[in-house]
């Protein structure tokens, strides 16, 4: 089943001459993990703010578990889909943690006895329970965007946007966030849609789409389109490192497999290669 | 002018006596040489952003003195002894465009060396070659800043800092949020502007890779202290020391050692970036390196 279906959706913006979208049509599966790559100005994050009915098609059709985007339709789909946003810092509304995550249930009007019990279960999901009464501003950038999520699971939404929410996270942090979404999407089977510049990210996904002018270019899984290589680049994604390393081999005049290949699988390669010798 | 950045014992408390009283650095002592690129590392609350502010005596130390080329600053100096060193330390904060306020590229880039008493012509002829030296193009010059695009309006915030003509230029994360053609390039550029300027560059920054690929010096800073300076092969050296304090190896670091570990030989010293890791896996290949398997 199709929870997002794109259907020949055009947009551009106000003051722009050019369209950001021309008769464009996308599909997203239920419990799916699609990552969206493009460089800087591709048209994701306009995407996904269409999708969320933060931006308004000129024509088309954007459906959305069932419902479709209507200016009536907006708020119903809106509870469909939990957005993180680049950075942390600009996401907090609450004095404490458990305020901030307290807040989009207030909003939603759900009763203060079912709301306590979801702030609590949705904290102790990201792991920052032991947080509750903290400010915000003494977290990390990490335990920020965990916040973040928390606010969202709390709200029990059928989809996860994540517009580059990893891209300001030191290492740690990054893999806190992407661990917690992991378990989203295979224990709850939580649609996820992440735009991102992180190979470790876009490789968690089953689907990479890569957008380039407002035009799906390729549309594959991500070991496909990681084997590209340093022309990766191009596209708005960070060369996986292990095609960094095989052009740095072929420039020491060794020959690389074409295909493209895990950390673990260039090891392998590696070894094998030098127990022939 | 030779410029080193000395911290003697440097303290700083922020809201000291008061019951918020937190210490934000802590008997900190570290050189920074002149001509270096340096990369200042650790997590959220090392106090990286502390130690920025120091460099040109946005803060003053609590106690202990910094000595910024010719320039103490001490927890008794007073603003107006600073206005000569901030000409020399050109900070770019974290998302510098948001700075951004001129109707022009050319009077925003201009602003700084007119507010350090630049005619109006000769501030524009500065402005005009610093836009050249951070990539913008001509036609951009007129527009106004907000036209443009993320990555074009960080380059003209960069170039504003540029137009002081600092002899140091200290960098806070400056390519959070670019994709990853922006963020080669802006490396690339400071690199370059680096060695064209003859600049002492200081380099906030959580990725592994640019601090083994552009960096010749190291300053490691965990909850206001000093753990760790040195060169990157020195900081890298202990694994195990990385995984204690939460840091990162760079990724060929990391892969060299699961190469280690599966196949048995030994690098001679520990590859830091793809260059010399492919390097010395040539090197094993042809018979240069010990075989402990």
């Amino acid at each position: 089943m199709d929870i997002v279906e794109i259907k020949n959706l055009t947009f551009k913006y106000p003051q722009q001459e050019v369209q950001n979208f021309n008769n464009f049509n996308l599909k997203i599966k239920k419990g799916e993990w699609l990552a969206i790559i493009g460089h800087n100005g591709s048209g994701k994050s306009t995407l996904v703010r269409l999708i969320d009915g933060l931006l308004a098609p000129e024509s088309g059709e954007i459906t959305v578990s069932g419902i479709k985007l209507t200016p009536e339709s907006v708020w119903d789909v809106r509870s469909k889909i939990g957005m993180v946003f680049q950075n942390p810092d600009n996401q907090f509304v609450g004095a404490n943690v458990e305020d901030d995550v307290a807040f989009g249930l207030e909003n939603a009007a759900i009763p203060r006895k079912e709301m306590l019990i979801r702030v609590r279960q949705a904290l102790e999901r990201v792991k920052m329970w032991e947080f509750a009464d903290h400010e915000p501003v003494r977290l990390s950038g990490g335990q920020k965007q965990r916040v973040a999520l928390a606010g969202i699971i709390a709200l029990k939404p059928e989809i996860i946007i994540l517009d580059e929410a990893t891209s300001m996270l030191d290492p740690e942090g990054r893999q806190a966030v992407l661990e917690i979404i992991r378990e989203l999407n295979q224990v709850e089977h939580l649609t996820v849609i992440s735009i991102t510049h992180d190979i470790d990210e876009a490789s968690n996904a089953q689907r990479v789409v890569v957008l380039d002018d407002g035009k799906i270019v390729q549309d594959d899984i991500p070991a496909k389109i990681f084997s590209h290589g340093a022309s990766l680049v191009k596209i708005g994604l960070e060369p996986p490192f292990s095609e960094k390393l095989k052009e740095e081999l072929v420039k020491q005049g060794i020959e690389v497999p074409d295909e493209y290949l895990t950390k673990e699988g260039m090891v392998d390669w590696l070894w094998q290669l030098f127990s022939k010798q | 002018m030779a410029m080193a950045i000395i911290f003697k014992a440097v303290n700083y408390m922020y809201q000291p006596n008061t019951p918020f009283e937190q210490q934000a650095l802590e008997n900190i002592s570290v050189e920074i040489p002149t001509g270096s690129y340096t990369a200042l590392i650790g997590h959220t609350g090392s106090g990286k952003s502390t130690f920025l502010q120091h460099l040109n005596g946005l803060l003053r130390p609590t106690s202990g003195v910094i000595q910024v080329g010719k320039q103490a600053i001490t927890p008794e100096t007073k603003n107006k002894q600073l206005g000569e060193l901030r000409k020399h330390v050109g900070i770019v904060f974290q998302f510098p465009e948001a700075q951004l306020f001129e109707e022009t590229v050319i009077k925003d880039i201009a602003f700084a060396p007119k507010n350090f008493g630049k005619s109006e012509e000769e501030a524009e002829t500065i402005a005009r070659r610093m836009a050249q030296q951070v990539g913008l193009d001509d036609e951009l010059l007129s527009k106004s800043p907000f036209e443009l695009s993320g990555g074009q309006m960080r380059r003209v915030a960069i170039a504003g800092i540029l137009a002081m003509e600092p002899e140091i230029l200290v960098l806070d994360e400056p390519t959070a949020g670019l994709d990853p053609q922006g963020r080669l390039e802006m490396m690339e550029m400071f690199k370059r502007l680096k060695e064209e300027q003859n600049l002492t560059v200081v380099l906030v920054t959580h990725q592994m890779d640019d601090v083994a690929k552009y960096a010749d010096n190291v300053i490691v800073l965990e909850k206001g202290k000093l753990i760790a300076s040195g060169t990157p092969s020195e900081i890298f050296a202990q694994p195990n020391w990385l995984v204690e304090h939460h840091l990162a190896l760079p990724k060929a670091g990391e892969f060299a050692l699961e190469f280690e570990k599966k196949t048995g030989y030994k690098f001679s010293t520990l590859p830091l970036t793809e260059v010399s890791l492919a390097q010395q896996i040539a090197s094993l290949l042809h018979g240069g390196g010990v075989h402990h398997g």
